[in-house]
């Protein structure tokens, strides 16, 4: 990140950390302030800014030193594949300084400049985020914020904003109305700057409900099209009104999938603006479909046992995972950060996926979100997050939540074990690739920047994001994927 | 024509179809994709710095996604009217053509705009309107018709760049028939000098724009709203003009070709296909190179899906150390619920008794229109080329050349889309087993060499569903 303070760059860091930790992509936010904080203690006068105060610069420059030794060693030993630098990165030396460390560790770097010059937006900001800010607990807010100003002065005598040439960098000016992109070079860093470029900071509201109760609901079969139950029914008769309550008159987009279910539900809406998309129907349980959890049991008892396993990485034969419904949302995502207010009718995967991108779940708990029937969800998007608020609708429904086995909690220590069984300089092609029915578990970033054809299968990058070289090891070639799992080849990769 | 993502009624009432005289068709309500009304592109640049190579990608592209759009160029104009001109012609110091020149680019304005007027949606006007005059004139001419602008401005510093684009497009174009290449290239350099001392490059910042920095290395995005406007910015992200080949290849034989749920694994033949079409192309590329048609060899990069049988496919190449990815997004045609059937079964009976059995009203709705049509919870051509729209922006950034082993449907789609083939052509576009198609873009579009891979066996044919 490049900019003076309360520019947003911490929340353009969050953002994208959580967006590519969704993805699947290992992914990790390192931030200068809280190492200054460490070193230096938080309660530090605007003074400790000025470029002339020797001590306060040196105690600034070791908070950035210890920081990116931190980034280093997470890329090593965690496998980490995008560190985001978040801290001004304000002049043209401590740039250099940055991109020459890690193109040393064979790491490129993406750096992601914020410029505004809208007073309103900075002084937004500083009222909103930087008063929170553990530097000014306890402090008169008035107070707090003339400090804040003399400290955004200290380091706008020395900003320089990026004009180097051969670096990667976008530049966003104010919010995005304009935008400059330089030498972008993989899918990883195209796919971070669209991302960027869709951002808006306007005000709304995200909903999502489930469809009401269907035919299959009340059966116990999962998957199906069937059409809404009587209380089904009831529940799309009471969502106009409950809709109208919370938002009155404004606009609303409505998102429904293909399925009879969900248009049934959205039916009675009176806005004029929905859309059905096929990206989100239900995720396909292949030949599981149509079936109950209790069939699925007795004629697929291995996959039954499988999916409990792993839920996230289980794909059901002729079917799909939650890890393959998460790729097939993506586009969803991208167009959900453009969209002012909306409301999404879903099915309950599809939900748990996008659900767990506004409010940052963990791949693994990400299938036991609790998502019920006849509920809405109202998402509205802070600084830092979602603020939640959930409307039960009082019309009974089945319980469709299978709760978290407790021998879950084994995966991490299997998927490392997989891992570490491979004879070093050996490529092993684990069977079948790809493979339905079974777990097909991915240690590798869906979305892996292919730069080379002697890539190896995990690249690195920093944000300041970085990729790695690479030319730094020789390797057995990767099956990689553009938004999809590794099909499972392991490599001699370093480290293993 | 391919992945048209939002319909709206913000349109008005026009002609279905633009090009067919109005008292032959009824008045219909004609929707504007994408919240987006009307939308001129206005190329902006110097000759030879490849605005007509962005031109007519993002035409391509924009066709692709549904949008009704069209290239204006006001060359074709010139040509068509004046037929091949001198050099002072072009120079904008002479003030004795001047007028000529004026008349060309209007009367090629005014056609985009009624045009626009008539149901397109975006015109792309094709010419260098390098000073800020002419673009303060086009601006206004066209908020007097109420339509959006974005300048899309291509800026070269790089000789090379420029030379390379001026040797492999402008001397074979029209103006240069007959032309000695080198006397060509200098004639044509002298037209660019012409214009250098005109030349003004956007400043404006209230003027949507995105500026081309030696194609694709830099881009300056300037004041661009819209979601349609926000997707073009992204494709022009990924496009590049380096040479390189693409190859399409169908999926070897799976042990059950009827069934998407099964999953199947390739059969022995379908092994064998896999390891003829490896050593077909490797040889192939070799021979290439080898015949001086191909300059060097660049890297081969296969892409299969994440399907049991394209994988294992996919798998013959890397032993041999290719690089290989394993996309889901190149997933075929999901089926829905006509799961199972084999392209015998419909064959049987003419042809399609037992999906009409099971669906009548669905079978006859897919003979009407067999690109939109979904069957019951199945994919429709068009539900998989929104879905491989990801594909195509990977497949565009690729400098290197790329093999993709795909299912016909797949294949079908992303052919379309090189080709710039209708929709509704689509779902009948014939990829046959056991070639290999070789397609190389280019600034004009792009060209394809079908091969044929010999095997001692033969296999099935192309199944319908």
């Amino acid at each position: 990140m490049v900019g003076l303070p309360a520019r947003g760059k911490t929340y353009i860091a969050q953002k994208v950390c959580r967006y590519l930790t969704w993805l699947g992509i290992n992914t990790k936010v390192f931030n200068v302030g809280n190492y200054r904080r460490k070193l230096a203690g938080a309660h530090v006068p605007h003074t400790f800014f000025d470029p002339a105060n020797p001590e306060g610069e040196k105690s600034r420059k070791e908070a950035a030193a210890e920081a990116l030794a931190d980034m280093m060693r997470w890329f090593e030993e965690d496998e980490g594949i995008v560190a985001i630098y978040d801290a001004t990165n304000s002049t043209k030396t401590r740039r250099a300084w940055l991109q020459e460390s890690l193109n040393k560790k064979d790491i490129q770097v993406l750096f992601i400049e914020s410029i505004c010059q809208d007073e309103e937006v900075i002084l937004n900001n500083i009222r909103d985020v930087k008063l929170s800010s553990p530097d000014y607990a306890d402090i008169d807010p008035d107070q707090a914020a003339e400090d804040f100003r003399a400290r955004i002065d200290h380091y706008q005598e020395q900003y320089e904003t990026i004009t180097e040439e051969g670096l990667t960098y976008i530049k966003l000016i104010n919010v995005g109305s304009q935008v400059i992109i330089n030498l972008i070079k993989g899918y990883l860093e195209s796919r971070i700057v669209y991302y960027l470029m869709n951002l808006h900071i306007a005000p709304r509201k995200i909903y999502m409900s489930r469809h009401g109760e269907s035919v299959f609901n009340v059966e116990g079969k999962i998957g199906g099209d069937s059409p809404l139950s009587p209380r089904g029914e009831m529940y799309a008769s009471r969502l106009p009104d409950l809709i109208r309550q919370n938002l009155g008159d404004q606009n609303l987009t409505i998102w429904t999938s293909t399925m009879k279910r969900t248009i049934q539900t959205a039916s009675l809406l009176p806005h004029p603006t929905k859309k059905q998309w096929k990206a989100l129907e239900e995720l396909d349980a292949g030949v599981c479909d149509g079936m109950t959890y209790e069939e699925i049991a007795e004629k697929y008892p291995e996959d039954y046992a499988n999916r409990d396993e792993d839920k996230f990485n289980y794909r059901y034969r002729g079917g799909e995972s939650y890890r393959d419904v998460v790729l097939r949302l993506e586009p969803v995502i991208m167009e959900l950060e453009r969209h002012q207010n909306i409301l999404i009718i879903g099915h309950q995967a599809i939900l748990r996926c996008i659900y767990a991108y506004f409010m940052n779940y963990s791949h693994e708990d990400l299938p036991y979100i609790k998502i019920p029937l006849h509920t809405v969800i109202e998402l509205t998007p802070k600084a830092y997050g979602c603020d939640e608020k959930r409307f039960k609708v009082d019309i009974e429904a089945v319980d469709t939540h299978r709760p978290k086995p407790t021998r879950a909690a084994s995966i991490r220590k299997r998927a490392s074990t997989n891992l570490a069984s491979k004879a070093p300089g050996h490529l092993t092609l684990p069977n079948p690739a790809g493979a339905s029915g079974e777990i097909v578990y991915d240690p590798m970033s869906p979305i892996l920047p292919l730069t080379s054809p002697k890539l190896t299968s995990r690249p690195s990058l920093a944000v300041v994001p970085a990729l790695k070289d690479p030319k730094s090891t020789p390797s057995p070639p990767a099956v990689a994927s553009l938004t999809g799992e590794v099909v499972n080849l392991q490599l001699n990769d370093k480290g293993q | 024509m391919a992945a048209r993502l939002y319909v709206t009624d913000s349109g008005r009432y026009v002609h279905s179809h633009p090009f067919t005289p109005s008292h032959l068709q009824p008045l219909i309500l004609h929707p504007r994709y994408f919240h987006a009304g009307a939308i001129a592109i206005i190329t902006v640049g110097l000759p030879a710095r490849g605005k007509t190579h962005v031109s007519r990608s993002l035409c391509r592209y924009l066709r692709w996604l549904g949008v009704p759009t069209k290239v204006f160029s006001v060359g074709n104009y010139r040509r068509q009217r004046l037929g091949t001109m001198p050099n002072d012609f072009f120079s904008p110091a002479n003030e004795d053509t001047k007028e000529q020149r004026l008349l060309i680019a209007e009367a090629c304005l005014k056609d985009m705009i009624e045009w626009l007027e008539k149901g397109g949606q975006v015109g792309i006007y094709d010419a260098s309107n390098t000073t800020d005059e002419r673009r303060a004139w086009i601006q206004r001419k066209l908020k007097e018709h109420d339509i959006q602008t974005l300048f899309i401005e291509s800026i070269c510093n790089k000789q090379e760049i420029i030379d390379s684009n001026i040797r492999s497009v402008k001397i074979s174009s029209p103006d240069y028939v007959g032309w000695d290449p080198e006397a060509a290239v200098r004639d044509f350099k002298n037209r660019i000098e012409n214009h250098l001392p005109y030349y003004k490059t956007i400043r404006d910042p209230e003027l949507p724009f995105v500026k081309l920095m030696n194609v694709g290395e830099q881009l300056i995005v300037n004041n661009v709203k819209g979601y349609l406007q926000s997707r073009i910015v992204y494709y022009l992200m990924h496009l590049h003009i380096q040479p390189r080949i693409i190859y399409f290849a169908r999926i070897p034989e799976s042990l059950n070709e009827s069934s998407y749920k099964a999953d199947a694994d390739l059969s022995p033949v379908g092994h064998k296909q896999a390891e003829a079409l490896k050593t077909f192309i490797v040889n192939y590329r070799q021979q290439q190179l080898d015949m001086g048609i191909e300059e060097k060899l660049r890297p081969l990069t296969v892409w299969g899906s994440t399907r049991k049988h394209a994988s294992q496919a996919v798998r013959h190449f890397a032993e041999d150390d290719i690089l290989v990815r394993a996309l889901p997004l190149l997933t075929e045609r999901n089926p829905g619920e006509c799961d199972g059937l084999t392209p015998q079964q419909i064959k049987l009976n003419d042809g399609c008794h037992f999906v009409q059995a099971k669906f009548p009203e669905e079978f006859t709705k897919s003979q009407q229109d067999p690109y939109n049509h979904r069957y019951p919870r199945a994919e429709s051509y068009h539900d998989l080329a929104v879905r491989l729209e990801a594909c195509i922006m990977e497949l565009e950034r690729e400098k290197n050349d790329v093999l993709i082993i795909g299912h016909d449907s797949v294949l079908r789609c992303l052919y379309a889309y090189l080709f710039d083939r209708p929709d509704d052509e689509i779902p009948s576009i014939h990829i046959p087993r056991n070639y290999l198609i070789q397609i190389k873009p280019s600034a004009y579009g792009c060209r394809e060499t079908r091969l044929e891979i010999q095997m001692e066996e033969e296999s099935d044919e192309d199944d319908q569903l």
